[in-house]
């Protein structure tokens, strides 16, 4: 297994009139990656450039080691994709779908039929394997989507939002099934714009608005690294201004401050309350939702 | 043996077995192609179509035999090889016609290009294996009717079996030359317009359109009055293999561009640049895919 599972240095993507990405430097290890923005953040191009579907307008890009713009059919013997929106031919089996899509990866036709038989078992498509793509629901669409992605046993898979247009059960079940992924020794790099999928699912995240990284890391240091509650004995809007020019950023609570800040933020906050002479009744490592740190990370 | 039953998840399972690679992906594609435009694994509708056509070339073929060993005797009254192109030739533009867009029309419209090209293959590897796939299928069409009509005159043949396929060897080069021409003349077109239209029953009414139009077009305006009206010959397409047939088989057919002037070459030239401008269009298209 790779240390790392893709980097990106300074990537950059620009379609006609939209900046896609902008400077993205990325180094993220293998494991359940969690890809987050709004619509538009730059969530599917980052795939597509990974994939090398697409060809970054600036910068590079390594997947496992390899090359994207150089080493591109060695990236794709080693990953899988699910792409976002429909990819599957409505005139054929899921047996036969995902058998030819085994042996478009190379595996030989008898191993491509039993890869494909356990990999639909594996999505829970055992039953409906011989039922026309045509006559399926969108829950088992994007379970035979899926099985085409993981097929080849590849050791990385690219979700593009595998979880849209799911009811809540069927949304349960797929990221059950993401996690499972994970457990079963395969990375999952996984987009999506609802926090929460990643949160229940994810070990890292990436957060991507408008082009821009707005940041990377371990799912459990996004949620407390760097912003600390503090109650102050005093003035605490005369402390939050002297934070504020220190660099820090801080929201302002009825009865407490959030700080944030890149440098030790437990050193700022001594200096300024010091200076502003004001006392401190508590203060500690804040626990926030990967949600305010997304909307924090927006507004700085 | 025990009675008592249990469930176990087989989970999931590493595959280390054998990757083909490249080559190995074409081919899959290849033989999808075959499956898709005959409609084998798929409803039973998708299977009338191509099968009626095929049947019915193979049975013309049998026909002429049958017809023959009734007479008794081989007469000339009946096509054979050059001719039998003109005899059938509706039957594989018809086949094209819905063929070229089975190939690539789902493909598109669909979104499943997004899955071939996440695996280790180029645009350039999808494109070459859907063309190998209608060059086989087509080729195919064409040769097998003319293999059962020279083994059924060979069988029927008073001067013996052997002796009529020996003195009718030039047959195994001219009817494959004549087939591929045909098949690159339609072959280009159809998979041209199938590359752009979005919808399989619209892309053949598309190309069956402009072949008949283009003919009619060629034949009004390539006797006009006017100076250079001879060049709208070229726009005969459909007449542009049949010529290069009439040329290699020597057979004294009347077609538009031979009446404007030209000579067999020309429609030679013709049909390669057809294929060049079609190979453009489709790359022009497919280049910036997905």
């Amino acid at each position: 297994m790779s240390d790392s599972l893709f980097t990106t240095h300074q990537l950059s993507h620009r379609y006609p009139g939209v900046l896609a990405l902008d400077g993205v430097d990325l180094d993220v290890p293998p494991g359940r990656i969690g890809l987050v923005g709004a619509n538009g953040a730059g969530k599917s191009t980052l795939i597509k450039i990974l994939l090398g579907l697409l060809d970054p307008s600036g910068g590079s890009v390594r997947v496992l080691e390899h090359d994207v713009a150089s080493e591109r059919r060695s990236v794709r013997e080693r990953v899988g994709y699910m792409p976002e929106g429909a990819c599957l031919p409505l005139d054929q089996t899921a047996a036969d779908f995902v058998t030819y899509a085994a042996e478009l990866a190379g595996l030989p036709a008898n191993a491509s039929r039993r890869r494909a038989s356990e990999a639909l078992t594996l999505v829970g498509l055992d039953e409906e394997r011989f039922r026309y793509l045509g006559d399926f629901s969108t829950g088992m669409f994007q379970r035979v989507k899926l099985a085409q992605a993981i097929v080849h046993d590849p050791e990385v898979v690219f979700l593009d939002e595998p979880a849209s247009g799911l009811d809540p059960d069927g949304r349960a079940q797929m990221l059950d099934l993401i996690r499972r992924l994970g457990d079963f020794g395969i990375s999952v790099v996984f987009s999506t714009h609802i926090i929460a999928d990643i949160e229940q699912t994810c070990e890292w995240v990436v957060m991507l608005d408008a082009g821009k990284l707005l940041r990377a890391g371990p799912l459990a240091r996004l949620g407390t690294h760097g912003v600390v509650r503090l109650e102050v004995v005093g003035d605490q809007e005369a402390v939050a201004h002297r934070l504020r020019e220190a660099g820090a950023t801080v929201t302002t609570a009825r009865t407490h401050l959030l700080v944030a800040a890149d440098a030790d933020p437990f050193g700022m906050i001594l200096a300024a309350t010091a200076s502003e002479h004001a006392g401190i009744r508590a203060m500690r490592e804040a626990e926030v939702t990967l949600e305010e740190a997304f909307f924090g990370g927006q507004a700085t | 043996m025990t009675d008592r039953a249990i469930i176990v998840d087989r989970g999931y399972r590493t595959y280390d077995g054998e990757r083909r690679g490249t080559g190995a992906a074409v081919g899959a594609i290849i033989r999808d192609g075959f499956r898709r435009v005959l409609g084998l694994r798929r409803k039973a509708r998708s299977k009338l179509f191509p099968w009626a056509l095929i049947g019915l070339m193979v049975m013309l073929a049998a026909l002429f035999v049958l017809i023959q060993w009734i007479a008794g005797e081989l007469t000339d009254d009946l096509p054979r090889y050059g001719e039998y192109f003109d005899t059938i030739s509706a039957l594989p533009i018809l086949f094209m016609a819905l063929a070229a867009p089975q190939l690539l029309v789902p493909d598109r419209t669909q979104g499943v290009l997004a899955v071939y090209l996440s695996r280790p293959l180029r645009m350039g590897d999808y494109l070459l294996a859907k063309g190998i796939a209608l060059f086989t299928l087509m080729m195919a069409l064409y040769l097998t009717p003319q293999l059962i009509l020279h083994l059924g005159l060979a069988g029927l043949a008073p001067e013996g079996f052997f002796t009529y396929l020996g003195d009718n060897a030039d047959v195994l080069w001219k009817v494959p030359v004549v087939a591929f021409v045909y098949f690159c003349l339609h072959g280009s077109l159809a998979v041209a317009v199938a590359s752009y239209v979005p919808r399989i029953g619209f892309a053949a009414g598309t190309y069956l359109g402009i072949v008949i139009i283009a003919n009619r077009l060629a034949e009004f305006l390539s006797e006009a009055a006017f100076s250079g009206a001879r060049w709208f010959a070229f726009l005969a397409f459909e007449q542009h293999p049949r010529y290069v047939r009439d040329w290699v088989f020597d057979l004294p057919g009347q077609t538009i561009m031979g009446a404007a002037g030209f000579e067999p070459w020309a429609a030679l030239a013709a049909v390669g640049a057809i294929v060049a401008a079609s190979a453009v269009a489709v790359w022009a298209q497919y280049r910036r895919l997905p």
